[in-house]
């Protein structure tokens, strides 16, 4: 092997053990007592312990804060399908002249930066009543979902093939039913990763969450910052619990997202 | 497709109409607030029309808010840039298929994690006596302390390194994926005119994907605009103001310090607007 292609390998492999390596350290540092974290030649040998997990799991904060994370992000992303899909494919299926500049417009949602947004709406939902509960988060979620579907959903279905479309309109299909029963089910690979990547950004979304909610309505990634305010009082291994709890849903969607990555760039190719 | 059908209509004016609503009322409510001297501890306020805009101009902290996010913005994107061309290129050369499919998974799992885990992962592992990251230097000097997030010098750049770290990693999955969809004649054609491996990236393939990865870019430019949950776990602006991006100072002038929420919306109109013209016109361009 020449030198150069070992180094490559080398350095490759060094980033494939960046990329994990600190999230496997926190999921380790959360099965470990405070005195096997706080060392200072960092210990690999240990003797594991649930109670971190436990009372991470056992905290009312942290089941509200999940629970709230789930609903928010759950309707949201229901609200970005219902709304958003049939707007693609509209979009996509019946180009007009204004489809360049609707698909401008849903990308340029993406530029408003979020304490512009987050301000006035927090001023809004307390002057209506809604500051603090789930609907306003919901309401104010439903605008990222559906922007960021319908920006994905587009290319999606583009990818059908027309001539299946066409096919079906000549055995007498009406539009709709062509919408429903054949653009949907051909896209619904392409469909469900767009889909999955608005609810990772919804879940992982903080500065509207924290500016829109002061106790009843707080998300998850809003409860686990808290944790970690009251200092290092608070042992370390109940913040890498929670650090982990927090990231397990996001990762649940990593086959999905890259089968998606992968399906763009297969039609790409093509 | 059938010319006349009601499908269009129905399908893209609710959706776009509630688009609308919900971007347009907070955006336009953004501007009356910044208009007026609204604060959170009081019902009262007043019209005060431009006062807040002249005050930015001479707060100081205001204007080493924007350098902030300028160099924010530059660091991230560069590097980013930087490390995912580096990474995509050397996984075309040296890994193989299944080694390409196994990094491709590894370098995703970073930018799917949410901003909060990984600012609270890297604070950990930044701890100047018990953080794996520093870990290396203790051993090295026997045991001198390095604290990356606490010195004004490198608080920045070890808040970027984790941007970097998420989103870096993934896009160079999507380089190696845009390397993948160029046509091998080329690249053949340099080999047989005895060009480098590096002479062919640099010259051949490379600019070939000029404009895809002109659009990364642009996609990572406007994803760095959201600095904000990675400087609040782990910086909360400090030392100083030494990582206080325009966010972070909005945010602690509304809700931490003074409640000023017409002072901070006030910025926060500042950055629509610098951030809606500029961006306008790179994508014109990029479409161009």
């Amino acid at each position: 092997m020449r030198p150069g292609r070992l180094i490559g390998r080398i350095v490759l492999a060094f980033a494939g053990f960046m990329a994990v390596f600190p999230l496997l350290w926190t999921a380790l540092n959360a099965l470990k007592n405070n005195v096997d974290i706080i060392t200072r030649v960092p210990r690999l040998v240990f003797t594991p312990t649930l109670a971190n997990i436990s009372y991470i799991i056992g905290r009312d904060s942290v089941l509200t804060g999940l629970y709230n994370s789930v609903v928010a992000c759950g309707s949201a992303v229901l609200i970005g399908v219902v709304l958003g899909l049939p707007a693609a494919y509209a979009v996509a299926r019946y180009p007009n002249r204004w489809a360049g500049d609707i698909q401008f417009f849903v990308l340029s949602l993406r530029f408003l930066p979020p304490v512009a947004v987050a301000i006035p709406l927090m001023v809004i939902w307390l002057q209506v009543g809604l500051y603090d509960t789930l609907p306003a988060l919901i309401i104010t979620y439903s605008l990222l979902t559906i922007s960021v579907i319908m920006w994905l959903a587009i290319p999606a279905f583009q990818g059908v093939p027309k001539e299946i479309e066409e096919a079906a309109f000549v055995d007498g299909y009406g539009a709709y039913s062509v919408f429903w029963r054949i653009a949907l089910p051909v896209a619904a690979r392409s469909l469900a990763g767009a889909v999955a990547f608005s609810f990772v950004l919804v879940w992982n979304e903080f500065l509207i969450a924290l500016m829109l909610s002061s106790s009843n309505a707080k998300t998850l990634p809003i409860v686990a910052s808290e944790l970690s305010q009251q200092g290092m009082n608070v042992p370390w291994g109940i913040l890498n619990a929670s650090v982990v709890l927090l990231s397990l849903p996001p990762l649940l969607f990593l086959g999905v997202l890259s089968g998606f990555l992968n399906s763009v760039f297969r039609q790409k190719k093509t | 497709m059938p010319r006349r059908s009601s499908l269009p209509v129905t399908f893209v004016v609710p959706t776009l109409a509630i688009l609308l609503v919900l971007s347009m009322v907070p955006t336009l409510y953004a501007i009356v607030i910044a208009l007026q001297n609204r604060e959170l501890s009081a019902t009262a306020y007043s019209w005060v029309w431009f006062s807040n805009f002249f005050d930015l101009f001479s707060d100081r902290r205001f204007l080493n808010a924007v350098w902030v996010s300028v160099k924010w913005e530059i660091v991230t994107v560069v590097a980013t840039m930087v490390v995912a061309v580096g990474l995509g290129v050397l996984m075309f050369e040296v890994a193989g298929p299944r080694l390409r499919n196994l990094y491709c998974l590894l370098f995703i799992i970073p930018v799917l994690l949410p901003r909060v885990s990984a600012a609270f992962v890297w604070k950990f592992a930044y701890h100047p006596l018990y953080g794996i990251a520093t870990y290396p230097y203790r051993l090295l000097t026997g045991g001198l302390i390095f604290d990356p997030l606490s010195k004004p010098g490198t608080a920045l750049f070890a808040v970027a390194s984790v941007d970097v770290w998420q989103w870096g990693l993934f896009f160079a999955v999507i380089v190696l994926k845009l390397l993948e969809t160029l046509p091998p004649q080329p690249i053949e054609a340099a080999r047989l005119d005895h060009a480098k491996r590096w002479q062919i990236h640099a010259y051949v393939t490379l600019p070939m994907l000029k404009a895809p990865l002109i659009s990364l870019m642009f996609v990572k430019m406007i994803e760095s605009l959201r600095s904000f949950d990675l400087i609040y776990v782990m910086t909360r602006g400090g030392p100083g103001v030494a990582t206080e991006t325009l966010d972070m100072y909005a945010f602690s002038q509304g809700f931490i310090e003074s409640g000023k929420v017409s002072y901070a919306s006030a910025m926060a109109v500042l950055m629509m607007i610098a951030t809606v013209i500029t961006f306008t016109m790179l994508w014109k361009r990029v479409q161009a």
